[in-house]
């Protein structure tokens, strides 16, 4: 491969100050098979055009902040290497159905807002008190949540699900994965509460199970599996209300 | 940027990562009525705390003890740490890390159900909790996760905090913070604060931190008064990759991994760091010893070693083989899973079936931000903890495993006495506190939306990476007066060269290059006070390896480095302050065979 | 200052992924097969009506368009099976201590066994 070879990115331009349309702006990067498309992005932003804006930060795949369409499909720009689309241009736009701040940064108030609703704590009727030591927990019960709680917030899998652009009541795969891994967590006993939340209306149903949310999750966290049995959990809960008003709890 | 807001809380936390996120749990469970603001940079779990792998020390099995945890703590800071912080936080640390398990941290477990241990380097007995090899990322979305319970916390996400606003009695009220969405400063004021803004490991190119590791903490509480301690030690992780610096985890050579040079031999054998077991050996890993030597040494090691001609040259520079084929993939996928994904995705090979390249790696700062053991800084109401801060426990060199844990300890502590102080000096003035954030306002406006920087003809990235290659040739792994001098010399030229950065956009909206600008600042600030600070050293201990002068000097040393920043951002004032010794007198460093043996 | 921008979704958003016209293919299997149940209700009313009845109506479905039909019906409950049965680990995960069953024998074990297993016993009592 010769030293002045480049690659083309196209990128998703937008500023909430001056455009009522986004637009695309082409620009050549020295190509380099070990850089990442964030690499390319920044290369960019230090030496092209300061004014190009993402977010990024550790570049090793954990820290969820750098999500983008890379030619159409959710990635982490951190994770997506030029070597797998090289020679062809690279287009990167913001991940799809959120509002787009500027250029490649999306509003990601909404999914914040999800992740609350769902509980996604410890919830215990008895008191907090350390003295005790820890909770025991054998690892066959940690195995039962702890691939769900492998979701580093990327939001990949809001891009990939239809259902999240359509039905705004619809809490999405990560937050609802995360809430089921609450559910499935030995020491915890918040089922009932968090079930609550989660039945309401579209908040879980409106799931269809398309599954991509799995495919595109760079943590296997499978949230499409996490909702169907966090809907079988919810369908025995609503049973057991339905049979037992007021003796509903879990 | 027209206008500047007011937002009143009771405290103020900079910085949303572990320590930032235990603190502002401390406050809001001991005291409902206060409402506590959290200003970050960035959403609380991209913070860099997310990236830790192996684990987190605190004493909880029976063959282990709190003299144990303390000795090797003290020893490995080459008797830089002051003791009596050490003893509060091995102490309280297992309160701490059971308090992590009840707010569902999914610590790998026993057959038996308890939390299950591993031996890091340094450590006499194994002491590390770990979950798998994503620790850090358990522990920050746990702790972020149980603050989503209180109503009383409130975040301020993707908020710039620039300047720490300080009352006419100069006691520590706010700060003034940048609304990345809009650009609009606001004044996030308080009755105290505290910083927990992590490290500075990007002042340096290659780097194990991330992107928003810059000091912007440290930088502010420097230019508002408080010293930098110990500055000059910087910790390079003996196995970090080629080429990106990604981490691979010390967890890995706890697992039982070892190190090989270019012919296949366990060179770390030849450096006083003991003999090696056969892998199949059972007593193998040996603690204390070989691969779980403490990381300043080994980095040093490798040096060496590359002097010596036995390391491999790649095209990313010359590394050494962690070696982990002999683990099994089975262990390998339950215990370090990251480290496989990691190797294979970035580095290209499976270590089930080839060995890593490694080099050492900046990883953390044991300096920063001046803090006494109640984690309070010399200002009134102002408070650190976590990497930004200097208690110090680190001392010289920082046992691996322990500021996961330090980030819990002492982001409580500092939570506990921030909110104390909040309610003993509960009035300030907030039209002077105003004044300041629009002053700051202005200065930023003034400084980077008009010439020079409008016109000017420096770019951020050629800054920042001068600065990188002046730090990494003049105040690496070994440094001497030539290349500190020389390295000083650069970062002042530098900071002349900054008041010329031009920037390409002078919009308000989420301008990400306006805050690439400000960590270049606060990397220059930072910088600055490692260099001085390494200069004046006039030894070697731990991490700070001088090769002019090569032996430990605790006649004149046994001292923190405090360096104060000069108004006119000259070379920083350099002070010393005595190590609190209290039970444990200096002594030899040893790892090996009579590795702890030397105790008293 | 126009804020933020908001992407429209397209009507025909289902053509956007080829899994999306996956999914959209799994979901119209359920007509096919609905289709398929209201012809087995008919016939079940036609045999009870009488042989006369079962007969006629049995010979309506010898048509060439009858069976068109029930072959694109059994297509489609085939394939709306082996879907169904793909799903069978995610939503029902079994694990043997701490190990998950891997999904091929989980399918077998939740999926085709069970069903090979009740069509043989359907199959014994009907040709025996």
């Amino acid at each position: 491969m010769p030293d002045n070879e480049t690659i083309t990115l196209e990128l998703f331009r937008y500023h909430p100050e001056t455009d009522s349309e986004p637009r695309f702006q082409s620009y050549d990067v020295p190509y380099d098979e070990d850089w990442v498309v964030l690499d390319a992005i920044n290369w960019i932003k230090d030496y092209v055009d300061g004014s190009v804006t993402h977010r990024w930060s550790c570049r090793m795949g954990v820290c969820g902040s750098c999500g983008m369409m890379v030619n159409g499909e959710p990635k982490l720009t951190c994770a997506a290497f030029l070597k797998n689309y090289y020679p062809f241009p690279i287009k990167v736009e913001p991940l799809v159905n959120f509002p787009v701040e500027r250029d490649l940064v999306v509003d990601m108030e909404g999914f914040m807002d999800k992740l609350q609703d769902v509980k996604p704590y410890i919830i215990r009727d008895d008191v907090n008190d350390t003295s005790g030591g820890e909770y025991r927990q054998s690892p066959a019960e940690l195995a039962q949540y702890k691939q769900y709680s492998m979701c580093i917030n990327c939001m990949l899998c809001y891009s990939a699900c239809p259902v999240v652009g359509h039905e705004d009541e619809f809490l999405g795969p990560a937050a609802l994965a995360l809430g089921h891994r609450y559910n499935k967590d030995s020491r915890d006993q918040g089922q009932s509460e968090r079930l609550e939340v989660m039945l309401s209306s579209e908040a879980m149903w409106g799931c269809t199970f398309v599954g991509e949310c799995s495919v595109v999750c760079p943590k296997h966290v499978d949230p499409a599996g996490a909702i169907q049995q966090a809907k079988a959990m919810g369908a025995q809960e609503y049973f057991k209300r339905f049979v037992m008003p007021k003796g509903a709890g879990v | 940027m027209s206008h500047v807001t007011t937002h009143e809380h009771d405290v103020i936390i900079i910085g949303g990562g572990g320590a930032g996120l235990r603190a502002a749990i401390a406050i809001a469970e001991e005291n409902p009525d206060f409402s506590v603001a959290c200003v970050s940079k960035v959403y609380p779990m991209r913070s860099h705390t997310v990236t830790a792998e192996g684990g987190a020390a605190a004493v909880i099995k029976d063959h282990d003890s709190l003299e144990d945890h303390i000795y090797d703590t003290i020893s490995g800071a080459d008797w830089l740490a002051d003791q009596d912080a050490v003893e509060y936080f091995v102490n309280r640390a297992p309160r701490e890390m059971i308090q992590l398990e009840h707010w569902g941290c999914p610590w790998s477990r026993k057959p038996d159900g308890t939390v299950a241990v591993r031996p890091f380097g340094g450590m006499k007995i194994e002491r590390t909790w770990f979950a798998a090899d994503k620790t850090g990322f358990h522990m920050l979305h746990s702790l972020f996760q149980t603050t989503l319970k209180y109503g009383n916390i409130v975040r301020y996400d993707e908020h710039f905090a620039t300047k720490l606003l300080l009352d006419d009695e100069g006691r520590c009220r706010g700060c003034a913070a940048i609304e990345l969405r809009t650009g609009t400063v606001r004044a996030v004021l308080g009755k105290s604060v505290i910083i927990c803004t992590g490290g500075a490991g990007k002042a340096f190119p290659f780097t194990t931190n991330g992107a928003i590791k810059t000091g912007d903490g440290m930088a502010m509480a420097y230019q508002a008064g408080v010293a930098l301690k110990d500055m000059e030690f910087i910790q390079y992780h003996p196995t970090g990759l080629p080429g990106t610096g990604i981490l691979i985890t010390e967890a890995s050579r706890g697992e039982g991994g070892i190190l090989v040079n270019k012919d296949g031999h366990r060179y770390l054998q030849d450096y006083d760091l003991g003999q090696p077991l056969d892998v199949n050996d059972p007593r193998h890993p040996q603690k204390r010893a070989m691969e779980l030597g403490p990381r300043d040494k080994l980095s040093q090691c490798f040096i060496k070693e590359k002097n010596a001609g036995r390391t491999i040259r790649t095209r990313d520079g010359h590394v050494v083989h962690l070696d982990l084929r002999h683990l099994g993939e089975k262990k390998i996928d339950k215990r370090i899973p990251f480290v496989r994904e990691l190797a294979r995705s970035y580095a290209g090979i499976d270590p089930v079936h080839q060995p890593i390249p490694v080099r050492p790696v900046v990883h953390y700062v044991m300096g920063g931000i001046d803090v006494d053991s109640n984690s309070a800084t010399n200002i009134p109401g102002l408070y650190a903890a976590g990497e930004c801060a200097c208690v110090s426990i680190n001392g010289a060199n920082r046992l691996g495993s322990n500021s996961l844990t330090e980030l819990l300890v002492f982001g409580g502590q500092a939570g506990t006495h921030a909110a104390r102080f909040a309610m003993d000096h509960p009035d300030y003035d907030v039209s002077a506190l105003l004044a300041q954030a629009g002053d700051e306002r202005d200065r930023i406006r003034r400084t980077y939306f008009s010439s020079p920087h409008k016109s000017g003809s420096e770019r951020i990235a050629v800054i920042r990476k001068e600065l990188h290659e002046s730090m990494e040739d003049g105040a690496g792994i070994y440094r001497d007066a030539d290349s500190l001098e020389s390295t000083c010399t650069k970062i002042a030229e530098l900071r002349e060269r900054y008041a010329n950065v031009a920037l390409d956009d002078h919009t308000n909206s989420f301008n990400t290059e306006l805050t690439a600008a400000l960590e270049l600042s606060s990397l220059l600030d930072v910088a600055q006070s490692m260099a001085h600070s390494a200069m004046q050293r006039t030894e070697s201990r731990g991490s700070h390896q001088r090769l002019d002068h090569p032996e430990r000097n605790d006649d004149d040393f046994l001292a923190h480095s405090l360096a104060y920043h000069q108004e006119d951002g000259s070379a920083p004032r350099i002070e010393y302050r005595p190590v609190t010794i209290t039970k444990w007198p200096p002594g030899a460093r040893t790892y090996g065979a009579d590795s702890g043996l030397k105790r008293e | 200052m126009s804020g933020q921008y908001h992407r429209s979704h397209s009507r025909a958003w289902f053509m956007e992924r080829p899994a999306y016209i996956r999914f959209m293919i799994r979901e119209l299997t359920s007509f096919f097969m609905a289709a398929y149940l209201i012809v087995l209700i008919i016939t079940l009313a036609k045999v009870g009506a009488g042989e006369a009845a079962a007969a006629e109506w049995l010979q309506a479905l010898s048509g060439t368009g009858w069976k068109v039909a029930h072959a694109v019906a059994l297509a489609a409950a085939v394939w709306h099976t082996i879907t169904f049965f793909a799903a069978v680990p995610q939503a029902m995960p079994i694990y043997i201590g701490e190990d998950r069953l891997p999904a091929p024998i989980a399918k077998i074990v939740m999926g085709y066994g069970p069903w090979l297993t009740v069509t043989a016993v359907i199959l014994w009592g009907v040709l025996r």
